[in-house]
Formats: C-alpha cells, structure tokens, sequence
C-alpha cells in the first residue's frame, strides 16, 4: 500500500469540492474560482499517479496495477472498496481530470444562471467518472456509472438549449434501460459465482474465473453489451447522442464526448471481455459489423448536417465505431490503438465542441450557413479550427491518425473485409472536414457577423489540447509503453 | 551524416514553425520571406553535404514515433542513390521556387501563411522521400497532401478556389486508401513496415499477393501523382498561386507517386502482371494528357495537362523496369517544367493575372528575358533532340521498346504518337503566347502596357533552364560514354538491360524525327500569318472533338453525376429518412406508446402503497427465482 491514498484522494476531491459549493450557493465569482481550483488540484494527482508506475508490484493487486486500494465495505453481501490503477485507467484519469478543466473553463462565461450548481454537477460527475475508471468491485461500478449520470442528466435539463427536456430524458431513458439491465446482469454473476465457489463477492478479481454455460453467459454478456453499446455509442443505439450533444450547452457536449463515450467502451475492456471471454468471441463478428456500419453510416450522415455541433455529434458516432472495431478484435496492437483513440478522441472532439461552443457564444448561431470568411476577421480561432478538424480527420502527424491506424493495423489479420471497409471510413471524415472547413472558415461571409478573436482563457483551452494532439501524433512512444503491459495481460500475451 | 539527415528536414520544418509562431506580428515581412528562403537553401547545403559524405546507403534512426508490440515504425531516415539525387533535385528547385516566390507574392497581405506552407510543404515531401518505413513515408505523404489543399486554397476567399483545394485532398485520398491497404497488409504478412526489410521479403510472398499489394500501392500512385482515372484534381489545382503550381503540382508532390512505385520496386517489381498495369496507366495517362493539352486554353491548365502526361511517361518507365530511366526523366522535368510554370507566372503577373493564351500576343518583344528560358523549358517538353528533356524521354521509350512483345510494342507506339502530340501542344503554346502582336489587355488598365516584373522572378528561370536543356549530360547514352545517374542509380540485381549502339542510335534516330515533326506540324498551324487566323477561330465556342478535349474528356462531369450527387443525397437520404425518421422516429413511438400503458397502469399505484410494495416484492422475487433458475 501507498502511504498517501492517492486513489481515494483522486476519488472523492471533487466531491468533497462539490459539497463546498453548496456553502457556496450565492457567491458565483467564488464558486467558478473554488470549483477551477479542485479541478486543477484534480490533474495535478491525477498526472502525479503517473511516477506511480514503478510501484510494480503491488501487493494483494491484481497483475498491471501499480496502485490498488482495498476495503472492506458491505461485508455480508461481499461488497468491497476495492480501487485500482494501470495503464489504460491511468491514460483515462488524466484524460478525464484534463477534460473536466476545460469544461469548467468554457463555460467561465457562458453560464451565467445558477452557477454553483453549475459547477457542483460538474465536480461530482467527474467523482462518477473516476470512480468508473478505478472500480475493481462490480457493485462499486455501478454505482459510480450511475451517478454520472444524474447529473449530465440536470445539466442538459438545466442549461440545455432547444429541445433540451426532450433530449435530456431521451439520455437519461437510453442509459438507464442499459444500465439497468447491466446491474440484473451483476446480481446474476454474483449468484452464479456465490453458487459455484460458495463465496459471495462482487470483486473483479475473483469472479474472474467464474464459468458459464454458455447461454447463460451469452445472455449476461448481452446485457453488460448493451448498457455499454449505449454509452459507446454502437449503431443503431446511437440516436440519443445526437439530440443531447445539441442541446446540452457546451460543458455538456465536452463532457458527454470527451468522457462518458469512453466508459462503455471502458467497461467493455475492463469487465465485458475478461469476464466473458467466451461469449464475446461468440458475438466478435457481430459487434464487428456494428462498428463498421458505425463508422461508414455516421461519417456519412455527418456530411450532411447544417449544425455543427450535430455534424461533431455524428463525427463521434463514427469516431468510436474505431473504437469498438479494435476492442472487438481484441488483438495487442489493435487493443493499444483503441485505448489512446480513446484519449484521442477525447482531446479533438473536446477542441471542437469547445470552438463551436466559442463561436456559438459570439453569434448565437451554430448553423453552418451563418458562417463564412472566419480566416479574414479571427485567423487564431480559425487556424485552431483548421488544425483540430484536420486531427479529427485522421491527418498523419496528429492523434488520431495513431490510433486509427493502430487499430486498423492490428485488426486486418482478423477481418480483412471489415479493416478495408473502414479505411473507406478514414478518408469519410475527411470529406465532411474539408467541407465544414470551406463553408466556416473560408469563402466570404454570408451574413456580417462581428466577431472577436480568442481570450487568453480561450487560447489556454485550445492550447493545451493542441499541445496534447500534437503531442500523441509526433510522439506516442511513451503512452504506448504504458498501455503495453494491461493490454499484454488482457489479451493473453507477455508483456 | 545523422545530423546532415536531419538537418535536411529540419531546415524547413523549423522555418515553418517559426513563421507560424512569431511572423505577421513579431517578424517584418522582410525577415519572413528571408527566413523561408534560407530555410530551403540550408536544406540544400545540407544535402549537398550528405551527398559529398556519401559513401553506401544507410538507416539513421532519429527517435520512435509508433511502437506498439510487434508494430514498429520509428522516425527513421533511408538516404541511398534514389533518396539523394531526389533530396538534391526538391531542394534545388524549391530553393529556387522560394526565391521567386518572394517576387511574385510581393502584393500579397498574407506572406506569412503562405511561406509557412511553402515551407512546411517541403519539409513533408523530404520525409517522404527519405522515410525509412512505410507509416513514416504516408505522414510525408499525407502532408504534402494537405500543404497541397491548404496552398490550392490559398486565395480562399473565391469558391471556387477553396473547391478545387477540396477536390485535390478528396481525390487523392481515395487513393489513400490503397496505399493505406497495403501497409497493414504487409505488416500482417512480414511483421515489419520497414521499406528496407520489406524489399528484401519479396521471395516469401506468393506472387498473386504481390499483384495484389503492388495494384493498391498503383492506387495510391494515381491519386497522388494524378494518373487515369483519379486524375482531375491536377488541372484545377492550378487555382492556386503559379509558385505553389509549380512547386507542388509539377516538380515535386505530383511525383510522389512514382517515387513510390520507384521504392518499393524491388518487391512488386518481381509482378510483370503489374508491371504492364502501371505500364499501361502511364501510356494511357499519357496519351489522355497531351490530347487535352492540345485543346485548352488557359496557360496554366496546358502546363497541368502537360504534367500529367509527362508522369505518364515515368509511369511508363516504371512499368517497364526502368528504374533510373524513370528517375532521370522525373529529375530533368522537375527542371523544366518547374521553368515553365514560373515563366507562365512571369507572363500571367506582367499581363495582371490574365490566363487565356489567346489575349496573349507579341511577348518575345516585351518580355525577353522570359521568352527565351521559356523556350528552353518547352523545347525541353517538346523533346528536342539534344536537350536533357530528349535524352530522358527517349531513355524510357528505349526501355518499354527493350521489353519486347505485343503489349510492348504496342505502349512504345503509344509513347511515340504522344511525344508527336506533346510537340504539337507545346509548340502551340509558345507560338501563341510569344509571337504575333502584342493584344491590349481586358479591360484596358494602361494602354495594354506591360508590367514589369520583379528582377528575382526572371533570373530564377536561368539556372532552371540551363538544367533542363543541359540535363542530358547527367545521363548520356551509352555509346556518348555512359551516364552518371545511370551508375550512381543501378544497384545490383537491376533488371534493366541494355541496348546495342546501333539500335540505340536508330531508337534516337525515331524519336527525334517524331520531335521534329510534330514541331513542324505546330507550325505550319500555327506560325506566321496563320496564327491570327486561330486566333479568330478561338473567339467562338469550341465545339465537337476541341470541346471534348478542352473539358478533359468530360470525365469531371461524368463523376459528378456518377459520384459526387450520389453521395450528397446518399448522406440526406440516411440522415432524414433512416436515422431520424426511421431508427429514431420507431423508438419515439415506442416511448410514446409505453408512456399511454404507463398511465393506464397508472391506476394500479394510485394511493394504494401496500400494494405498489407488494407488486415490487413479487417482481423481485422473480427475477431472484429466474435467476437461480438460470445458475442451476
């Protein structure tokens, strides 16, 4: 054990943040500052669990986990504190500690009513979210899974535009139907594995060896698939992601594509694969077919919206089908290249909601054909635009083209077809980009707008997500030194 | 040599940094424009300096970029014959290219994106060239690729620019995707994505994988380097800036694609299935190139249209094994055509910005110290005998004609048929132009005066045809004492023969007499008195075969219809009538109808808590049977 608890610590500060917001429900100016402050004081130990690594081993600690915390909780039913960090939750907690930052950041000024909660529901989704990277207990992540959602939930509800209530029910129907159905699943891996082994427990690592028959496994991973397929989202549960990234205001959107996307295809890492090894190699071609149809259908439809924040809405549909293709043929390289699509993904679509939240917040308008000649009036926010629209199409020498072609690389030896199929879908993006790009940025404006270029707050965002992009596109030798070992052990090599 | 290697690229990379930083605000303009000059010109030293310490060639590894499992792709640096006189021809020209450009953008407000571009394009195209691994050369690739669309766009405030810049991307991604194919396909196959490794690997692949692999890579090819069918992006990325014309789209990206075929040559050339597809491309590109140089009449689309041809030929080089004859004649129409394109900038910005070769007229007079590099540069093109563009072109007819058989023979005859049209367009073009009477301008700015140009832009033209004209002597034929490319190029286990004198001459003999007609043929169309008679010709619409030609075969119009309309409404089609009306609108309805048995049920809770508890209780004591069920 570690002498400071840095898992707990990561854990409930943002909670413990959020509590004191509540003390501080008139004070706005204090509230963004106190709130900015646990956000920040979040990243700084979140990277701090980076010089953890060499831990190695941890006693008591599943294999990969260089930091592991474990405590007895709801002792008759099995139920224990049990938190733990390696490779892949580590990428994602810094990721998720970075996100939450700029989301708090881009809405320093657009949210202007009932601020405290604003950043209260902010603080504590962030405890939801870290709790679902960290949970090694089944009971343990599913409630975390479900407090990240209430509060997305009022978030949308709250501060969303348009048809806000529509959409934020339709969220929070879509994710409970799974979830709800995950958590049957739960209490049914709990019996069986009580049943068999006579110890009734809800920790990962020991119901990791639990057997099957395999339709009852077939029928347990279905539900853990579908409560994650949501999230993910796969096609065609994907309708919610839409109409909530829309209307949910920009921290919403951020939060929504930057984090929650990543804990289905999280879980399914962490808890669908390794459980159920045989039923998801049973059910390997058809998540398969769902991420490629995902990947061409979304891309293709994101051509022709006339919203931009619909277009990165349906841009992320596709983006994730990457996602699930290199899960789903759950090979090393393709493993590795999922997880830092993941991040990713996180950072560019994270840049771009936040730009088109910034140009929202200038015009009132998010339609593409109110745009046009931005070059000409702010050459900073459109060179920023121009650099994350080409990462989010896969430019070599920025992210994303690292993991999609990780992932298409370690998937071709196992689905030919599908890996050609979707390098069709590497170049769809491209042409939804350019033209996104000619009507917003180039051309000459179609109706006169004024307009202001960046802050300094916005250029602090944009900045550090540009450095991140840049970063993992010239340089992702070290993230991938991380990923190395989980990903060897889940998939059965050596590490 | 490590860090001549990686100065070479670093030279530009770090100009464009800079520029992009601190220019606009921080830096004059002056300090820019010098900055990006000195950037390339250092890359040059650089490599002239990597050539001089040339002994073999060799891997510098420099850092990792991609290293999952058994997937490694670090930045890494390939220099050997093929990779220098590369390096050495991009920074020569691209130096001289900058240079002008400082000329020709003298009136731009924007310098500083455009050299940061220019810059950052040069930097791309020398990882590309030098990339030790296949992941490596397709982030050179691809970023010459968007410094091509960002550059095409440059003057984005017109459409139809920022069209053309979208239209180049887009095509030659499609392309992409080959290339993409068949670097996955080969780390499956061999485990590795080193190019060194993977040429070495070609005995342990069957040979129909091998077509297989090497007709994507001919994807890619024709995507980049603008060959049948994925053409059309090339003459409409003539939008942008004539130094970016002729820095991009006709000395250095366009040849990408060859470069490619030319690398990975040692392990799909052992394919001679393939080697007749890229063969026939590049006849066939050829051929279609210079037939629709003849008809068209924007000086820069004749020059683009001439590009593509001449890629052909390199194509048909390739395709026949003849690697260094390839490579000679993509080196000396770097020269040549990258003069021509600056002269065509020389003449567009003297005549403000005017394009159409028929409103031109007289320019030999006013504009001299243009006409005669100029000429040089097209008499090159045209296959002059003696000139380095002769020698060149008639080193790869002599390979197809070496390689003997139907197909062959048949391509030589092609290649033939398209150097007489090649004369004839060219020819064409500088009687035109240059001849004749000077024409006022439209709409009259200064009685049809002349502008004078800036000195930089007409002394950048000398050194480029000095090279062109002279070029031949990089590569003589065997019996005037051999080439020095050809030695310096030929690497054991070659497959290129050789020819006895004798018919070598008579090839020569051919070729020029080929030349030599179709000159004339231009002239006596063209020249004299009968040059103003096509000049009234030209003020009516073209019609019948000319027409046809002058809209490239129509093929833009055949893929709009066939591609790009599908695909728009495809896209609207699946967004409103599949996703929201059908995916999403069932699911509404769902909810809907959920939400009236909802309230019915309703009735069932109503005030009546002991029996709302109870009906829980019963549910989940079924669930829990259910599930014990299932365990037992």
């Amino acid at each position: 054990m570690n002498q400071i608890p840095i898992l707990t610590l990561l854990l409930f500060l943002p909670l413990v943040g959020a509590l004191l917001l509540l003390a501080l429900e008139r004070r706005e100016g204090m509230a963004r500052v106190v709130a900015l402050c646990i956000g920040l004081l979040e990243t700084v130990l979140a990277c701090s669990a980076w010089f953890c690594q060499c831990n190695l081993p941890v006693a008591n600690a599943p294999k990969g986990f260089f930091l592991f915390e474990d405590l007895p909780w709801i002792e008759a039913l099995g139920i224990r504190y049990t938190i733990g960090m390696d490779g892949i939750s580590l990428l994602l907690v810094i990721l998720t500690a970075l996100v939450t930052v700029i989301a708090m950041l881009t809405s320093w000024r657009s949210i202007t009513e009932r601020v405290s909660l604003h950043y209260l529901l902010l603080l504590a989704m962030e405890s939801g979210i870290m709790g679902v990277f960290l949970s090694l207990d089944l009971f343990l992540f599913y409630l975390f899974w479900e407090l990240m959602l209430i509060p997305m939930f009022f978030l949308i509800f709250i501060w969303g535009h348009g048809r806000n209530i529509y959409s934020a029910v339709k969220f929070f129907l879509y994710t409970l139907i799974g979830s709800l159905l995950m958590l049957l699943a739960i209490i049914g891996i709990y019996l069986i594995h009580g049943s068999q082994s006579g110890i009734y427990s809800f920790g990962l690592s020991a119901i990791l060896g639990t057997q099957f028959t395999s339709a009852t496994g077939l029928w347990l991973y279905a539900a853990f698939l579908l409560a994650f397929a949501v999230k993910f989202p796969i096609v065609p549960l994907h309708t919610w992601l839409p109409d909530a990234h829309t209307d949910a205001p920009t921290a919403g959107s951020v939060i929504l594509a930057g984090l929650l996307l990543k804990t289905g295809a999280y879980g399914l890492i962490r808890f669908g694969y390794p459980l159920f090894p045989e039923a998801a190699r049973t059910l390997t071609p058809l998540l398969i077919v769902l991420a490629v149809t995902g990947i061409i259908y979304a891309s293709w439809i994101a051509f022709a919206q006339k919203d931009m924040k619909r277009l990165v809405a349906y841009s992320s549909v596709g983006h994730m089908g990457f996602v699930a293709l290199g899960i789903a043929v759950w090979t090393p390289v393709a493993l590795s290249g999922a997880v830092l699509q993941m991040v990713n993904h996180g950072l560019t679509t994270t840049a771009l909601f936040a730009l088109v939240g910034m140009l929202d917040e200038r015009t009132h308008s998010r339609q593409i054909e109110d745009y046009g000649g931005l070059w000409g009036k702010v050459p900073l926010l459109s060179a920023f635009f121009v650099l994350f629209a080409m990462a989010s199409a896969g430019l070599p020498g920025l992210n994303n083209f690292v993991g999609e072609f990780l992932i298409l690389a370690g998937s071709f030896k196992v689905a030919h077809i599908a890996t050609i199929l979707a390098f069709i879908g590497v170049i769809l993006p491209l042409v939804y980009t350019v033209r996104l790009i000619q009507e917003v940025i180039f051309q000459e404006e179609r109706r006169p707008l004024t307009l202001s270029d960046l802050t300094l707050r916005e250029i602090s965002i944009l900045a550090a997500l540009a450095i991140g992009d840049l970063y993992i596109g010239l340089h992702p030798a070290p993230l991938l030194e991380i990923l190395k070992t989980p990903v060897a052990l889940l998939t059965g090599g050596s590490p | 040599m490590k860090l001549y290697l990686e100065l070479i690229i670093l030279f530009p990379l770090s100009g464009a940094i800079v520029n992009l930083l601190l220019g606009g605000r921080l830096l004059p303009r002056r300090a820019s424009e010098i900055l990006a000059c000195a950037a390339i010109w250092g890359s040059f030293v650089a490599t002239v300096a990597a050539a001089t310490a040339y002994s073999a060639p060799m891997t510098v590894e420099i850092t990792s970029w991609l290293a999952a499992f058994d997937l490694k792709a670090p930045i890494s640096l390939y220099l050997d014959p093929l990779s220098l006189s590369l390096c050495l021809m991009i920074t020569f020209v691209c130096g001289l290219i900058h240079t002008y450009a400082v000329g020709y953008m003298k009136d731009d407000p924007s310098p500083v994106r455009f050299f940061a571009l220019l810059n950052l394009f040069v930097a791309a195209m020398l990882t590309l060239v030098l990339a030790g691994n296949l992941p490596l050369l397709y982030l050179g690739w691809e970023g010459v690729g968007f410094c091509s669309y960002a550059l095409i766009g440059f003057w984005y405030r017109d459409p139809q620019n920022a069209t053309a810049g979208r239209k180049a991307f887009i095509v030659t991604r499609i392309g992409d995707i080959g290339l993409g194919i068949a670097i996955v396909w080969l780390f499956q196959l061999c485990g590795t994505v080193s190019i060194q490794q993977l040429n070495q690997m070609g005995a342990n692949i069957p040979p129909g994988v091998i077509t297989a692999l090497g007709l994507l890579m001919l994807l890619g090819a024709m995507g980049k380097s603008a060959q049948v069918p994925l053409m059309v992006w090339l003459p409409d990325a003539m939008a942008g800036p004539t130094p970016v014309s002729a820095q991009i789209h006709a000395a250095t990206m366009v040849t990408a694609g060859v470069y490619l075929l030319m690398r990975m040559f040692p392990l799909i050339g052992s394919s001679a299935s393939l080697c007749a597809a890229i063969a026939v491309t590049g006849a066939l590109t050829a051929f279609y190139g210079a037939t629709c140089a003849l008809a068209q009449r924007d000086l820069k689309r004749i020059l683009a249209y001439s590009t593509i041809s001449q890629i052909g030929y390199m194509m048909l080089g390739v395709g026949s094994g003849a690697i260094s004859a390839a490579t000679f004649h993509l080196l000396v129409h770097a020269f040549f055509k990258a003069l021509l394109f600056l002269g065509a900038g020389c003449v567009i910005t003297a005549l403000h910005h005017e394009q159409d070769i028929f409103r031109m007229g007289g320019l030999r007079r006013s504009l001299p110290w243009t006409f005669w590099p100029f000429l040089g540069g097209a008499l090159c093109l045209a296959g002059l005998p003696l000139t380095g563009g002769f020698f060149s072109k008639d080193g790869i007819l002599a390979a197809v004609w070496l390689k003997g058989g139907a197909l062959y023979g048949g391509l030589y005859f092609a290649g033939l048929l398209t150097a007489f049209i090649t004369a004839v367009y060219t020819m064409r073009m500088v009687l035109i132009v240059f001849e004749g009477e000077e024409i006022p301008l439209n709409p009259p700015l200064s009685k049809g005066e002349v502008k004078s140009l800036p000195r930089v832009m007409e002394w950048t033209l000398l050194p480029l045809a000095l090279l062109g004209i002279f070029g031949g002597l990089l590569n003589l034929p065997e019996f005037l004492g051999g080439g020095v490319l050809n030695s310096f190029l030929s690497h054991p286990g070659s497959q290129e023969l050789q020819l006895s004198h004798s018919s070598e001459l008579l090839l020569q003999g051919v070729a020029a007499v080929v030349a030599l007609a179709g000159m004339a043929t231009a002239w006596l169309r063209y020249g004299g008195l009968r040059r103003q008679l096509r000049l009234t010709e030209a003020e009516l619409p073209a019609r019948g075969l000319s027409a046809f030609l002058l809209e490239g075969w129509r093929v833009d119009a055949l893929y709009d219809l066939l591609f790009v309309r599908t695909y728009i409404r495809l896209s609207g089609f699946l967004w409103q009538q599949l996703d929201e009306g059908c995916i999403d609108d069932s699911l509404d309805r769902i909810a809907a109808q959920l939400g009236r048995w909802g309230q019915r049920l309703g009735g069932w809770g109503e005030g009546r808590v002991s029996l709302s508890l109870l009906s829980m209780a019963a549910g989940a004591a079924l669930i829990i049977v259910w599930l014990t069920w299932v365990t037992i």
